[in-house]
């Protein structure tokens, strides 16, 4: 029991590095959105690939804007609701273009890893 | 800017917790709604889209504990659940908690009591202003070794006005003057200054004016003196109008001119008054080179380094001695900071016994670690449920270091409270005097220290079992009792680790204060040549009978002849020896163990010597019964006579090393000898008699081997000692003493009163303190070693009941069980030995200076310590074997 619970603890590590960057990168193309929004866009371009309980997003926004990433600012949504605000901050900016360099040099690597495992 | 934010963010959400979490909440109860809306514009009846975003949305529960996890100040709560919950469990295991905090109050106030000792004898700067900068300066001579001496006026001036290292520089040294002319005149210490040493120490007068340069000019023209906040309240009534009044010092009218500040006591640490330098001798004295014995304070330039004024200082004595080749041949200077200069001594003692107190620190959390280690395995149990829970590993840590951190922070406090009385008493009963500027407290720094020293207890403390925790598999905990399972591999490792650690740092300790008390032991056999038990000695100061406007201050030196003062000195031995219970009463003009004085001879019919063979010896007068007072022994002739009391008697008694120098093997009686060199005009003196060795300038050793060389008082001094053997207490004998002489001479001042005893004790002090202290903190590492090591072994014998039921079940018999539980112990314990060993030849070579009459590496000492502590390691083994022995094995195996 004790076992599963230590591999389904690996599995969130990697997602929320993953969604932290994905995070990120809505908030730098798209500028100040509330947490819905951020899952809404995230649903859109991934597709159904990646399903996710939208709660891990607040997760996420919690630890990016207590890493300074982010900033937050209450405003008023479309259909005028009371809404946090998320926007990204410079260091925010060089964070994410550290990380997609990271990413991609990974996701090359490993692309590349399993091009020459599948061509055996 | 972005953390500008972000702490504002934190301390908002400190302030207000409440308005930021309900924020929060609404945060996602709209984004919840928002999801609903979605849902149910696609279709969904209202509760199936409200179902469907709380689906999509996941446990807000869980994130909100994510949420609270990760604000910063929340973790300050946890932390006070932690400490509040550490407290409670601390609190339910009274006998543990109580036994611990005890252990770790033991070594933690030790540690305290001798850093603060440490800080301020040797880290706190000393209270002038850049203390670094200040030197003295040493005239030395080089004879079989560099000697100490001091300098001659001329020479001080020579230095002062050719070297370009120093900003300034004082002649200073201590004398004792009667003061008079008062009611109850007293002898008080006097130190004799040049003009810049008030500036030099960055001392201003309180009251009135320091000395200024006329005022230092040989020859002198006006007495002058600035008194201390001490005297000047204690004998003046700290009477304001004092400067310009006129006191008198060895009868000696001086003016006073200022007061200096309170406290302030000058380098000899006990100055009641200040006198121009040039007052201290004749003119004659100051201009001759030969004459030497002051001291000199110095200040380097900024930026000027020790070598560098030691090599300006070594090329001036050069040309000194070059140039004035009689007097200053083998001359040189010594160049040595004021700091260690004043604490050099006690820096050994102090580091030794440091690192002694460290290693009893280190015994007492090896003990504690052993029981909360102990502990931790009991509790195994409780961490596996915790975590089952959904506790997570690092809250368990932190649960289990903010328990260590309550005990450390109790014995802490404990400590500290230990300290306290510890350093008063350390100061009180201790024998070791220090100056009169340290006062060892717990201020700031040794605060510091102590809650260092405390933190990094507790963390180690709580990071022992929360290691063993992680390697723990909860699963296999929870199915078994908490009392069937076993440590793991690594446990048993780590405690036998424990007992290695607590031998091997043990054996270093008892080996040092096994080195301290064989030198105890030594010191006290030592035979010093006298006999110093039931002898008090006092000094005796006389008035002059017609004082004198032309006075000689150096009258106890060299005063005329002056036949009222002849009959006073015997009267007073007189007088002395009549009093009952006296055995036997003699004069001299200085004691064992008090300032002597040396002088140069020549012994007839020998080449004539350079300057460092030159024969010198110590001179002393004294009185015909003086060897019968203090039991010396006579080695050959006779004693002096009484018919020898006269200025005329050239006879001289002596002490063996100058027969074992000039005349090995011959009869030494009837050889002459005489003060100074060959062309010297001083008379011949034929030695009458030779005594044993005496260790009249200190002890262990004299510091130098220079003989002793003795002349009859001759009765021309106002200022002698007297030395009494009696059976009655010192101290009913001082005032029998002090009243029957006062009444037949009321202005006759008696003072430096105490016992030959008292002056030895004095002179091993340091050795004493040392060797008390390192005994009581090696019985302390002792006794801690026993319970730690018994603790491990009882602990894993009761852990292995089942099996041993079942070896002894199985046929194995008491010896074999034995046999089985204590051969884990000696191989652990030799382990240990040998570390510790390697360990304590380390370690007592820092102990060198402390020890007297056995070598840092002496194989019987260290085999003794080794042999005791292998006994008590024994003991603590042996118990918990047989206790294995006992084990019935069908109980063992039913409870099965």
């Amino acid at each position: 029991m004790s076992k599963e619970a230590g591999s389904s603890q690996k599995k969130t590590d990697v997602l929320q590095g993953t969604l932290d960057l994905m995070v990120l990168q809505t908030l730098a193309a798209l500028g100040a959105m509330h947490g819905y929004g951020i899952a809404r866009r995230i649903e859109q371009v991934s597709g159904s690939v990646l399903q996710l309980n939208e709660g891990t997003v607040y997760t996420a926004l919690l630890r990016l804007q207590q890493q300074g990433s982010i900033a937050s600012e209450w405003g008023v949504s479309d259909n005028n609701r009371r809404a946090k605000f998320y926007s990204i901050t410079r260091s925010g900016r060089k964070q994410l273009a550290r990380e997609t360099k990271d990413w991609l040099r990974i996701s090359e690597a490993i692309g590349r890893l399993l091009q020459l495992a599948a061509g055996r | 800017m972005n953390v500008y934010r972000r702490i504002l963010s934190k301390l908002r959400h400190l302030l207000a917790p409440r308005g930021s979490e309900q924020d929060f909440d609404d945060e996602v109860d709209t984004h919840v709604a928002m999801l609903a809306g979605r849902f149910h514009a696609q279709g969904m009846t209202d509760e199936e889209a409200w179902r469907a975003a709380r689906r999509q949305f996941g446990n807000t529960t869980s994130l909100k504990e994510a949420r609270n996890e990760m604000q910063t100040f929340v973790w300050l709560a946890t932390l006070w659940q932690d400490l509040r919950y550490g407290v409670r469990v601390l609190g339910k295991n009274k006998g543990f908690a109580a036994v611990a905090v005890l252990t770790l109050a033991l070594g933690i106030g030790a540690n305290t009591a001798i850093f603060s000792v440490v800080n301020a004898a040797i880290l706190r700067p000393l209270p002038y202003p850049d203390p670094a900068r200040l030197a003295i300066l040493w005239g030395n001579v080089k004879r079989l070794r560099v000697e100490r001496r001091g300098a001659s006026y001329p020479d001080y001036r020579d230095w002062r006005d050719q070297s370009r290292s120093f900003e300034a520089m004082a002649a200073f040294d201590g004398a004792e003057l009667a003061l008079t002319g008062i009611p109850e005149p007293e002898r008080i210490p006097c130190d004799y200054v040049s003009q810049p040493y008030f500036s030099l120490l960055g001392i201003h007068a309180a009251l009135g004016r320091t000395f200024s340069p006329e005022e230092d000019r040989v020859p002198q023209r006006d007495a002058v003196v600035v008194l201390s906040d001490g005297a000047w309240k204690r004998r003046f009534g700290g009477d304001p109008g004092i400067i310009g009044r006129t006191i008198q010092l060895d009868w000696r009218t001086y003016t006073v001119i200022g007061v200096g500040p309170p406290g302030f006591h000058g380098l000899t640490d006990k100055a009641e008054a200040w006198i121009p330098f040039s007052m201290e001798g004749s003119a004659t004295d100051l201009n001759d080179r030969g004459v030497v014995w002051f001291t000199v304070l110095a200040r380097l330039k900024t930026g000027v380094s020790l070598t560098r004024a030691q090599a300006e200082l070594d090329a001036i004595s050069k040309n000194l001695a070059q140039a004035y080749p009689k007097t200053n041949e083998a001359r040189g200077v010594e160049i040595s900071p004021l700091n260690r200069e004043m604490f050099g001594d006690l820096e050994a003692p102090l580091l030794v016994l440091l690192a002694a107190v460290a290693f009893v620190l280190l015994i007492a959390s090896t003990n504690v670690a052993n029981l909360m280690l102990a502990r931790s395995e009991g509790r195994r149990h409780e961490m596996a449920m915790r975590a089952a829970l959904g506790a997570s590993g690092g809250r368990l840590v932190r649960q289990l270091v903010a328990e260590s951190a309550v005990l450390g922070a109790s014995g802490c406090l404990a400590g500290l409270v230990l300290a306290h009385y510890g350093i008063r008493a350390l100061m009180a009963a201790g024998p070791l005097r220090f100056p009169n500027s340290v006062h060892p407290t717990i201020d700031a720094a040794v605060g510091l220290f102590t809650v260092l020293v405390c933190c990094v207890v507790s963390l180690a403390l709580g990071l022992a079992p929360a290691a063993q925790l992680s390697t723990a598999s909860f699963d296999e905990a929870l199915k078994q009792s908490a009392v069937r399972s076993t440590g793991g591999r690594r446990g048993s490792r780590f405690r036998d680790a424990l007992v290695v650690a607590e031998i091997s740092l043990s054996l270093p300790l008892l080996i040092g204060a096994g080195l301290m008390i064989r030198t105890l032991q030594h010191l006290a056999a030592l035979n010093p040549g006298y006999d110093p038990s039931h002898v008090v000695n006092f000094r005796v100061g006389l008035p002059r009978l017609k004082p004198s406007g032309a006075v000689n201050t150096n009258a106890a030196r060299d005063a005329k002849p002056d036949a009222k003062v002849v009959v006073a000195a015997n009267d007073i031995l007189r007088t002395v020896s009549r009093l009952p219970s006296v055995e036997s009463a003699s004069i001299a003009t200085d004691p064992p163990l008090s300032d002597s004085s040396a002088v140069y001879y020549t012994a007839e019919g020998q080449p004539p010597m350079n300057a460092q063979a030159r024969p010198r010896a110590y001179f002393h007068r004294v009185s015909v019964d003086f060897f019968r007072t203090l039991h010396t022994r006579l080695l050959a002739g006779r004693l002096f006579t009484e018919d020898e009391v006269h200025r005329d008697a050239n006879v001289a008694i002596v002490t063996q090393n100058m027969v074992m120098r000039f005349w090995p093997g011959e009869d030494p009686i009837g050889k002459r000898i005489k003060v100074g060199g060959l062309d010297s005009t001083r008379p011949w003196l034929t030695i009458a008699g030779v005594v044993s060795e005496l260790k009249y300038r200190g002890l262990p050793e004299n510091p130098t081997a220079d003989p002793d060389l003795f002349q009859v008082f001759n009765e021309r001094s106002r200022d002698f000692s007297v030395l009494v053997r009696t059976s009655l207490d010192p101290a009913a004998m001082l005032s029998t003493v002090r009243a029957t002489l006062t009444e037949t001479e009321p202005s006759i001042l008696i003072y430096d009163a105490g016992t030959l005893e008292d002056s030895i004790g004095r002179e091993t002090a340091r050795s004493r303190f040392t060797g008390w202290l390192m005994a009581i903190f090696a019985g302390i590492a002792l006794v801690l070693a026993m319970i730690g090591i018994y603790g491990v072994m009882a602990y894993s014998v009761s852990r292995r009941t089942r099996e041993i039921g079942l070896r002894m079940a199985l046929g194995a018999g008491r010896r074999d069980v034995l046999r089985m539980v204590a051969r884990r112990g000696v191989s652990l314990v030799t382990l240990g030995m040998l570390l510790g060993t390697a360990a304590a030849l380390a370690l007592t070579r820092m102990m060198a200076t402390l020890i007297y009459g056995v070598s840092s590496t002496d194989p019987l000492t260290f085999a003794g310590a080794v042999g005791l502590l292998a006994a008590v390691a024994a003991v603590a083994c042996l118990l918990p074997a047989f206790r294995a022995t006992r084990i019935d094995p069908v109980v063992a195996l039913r409870d099965e």
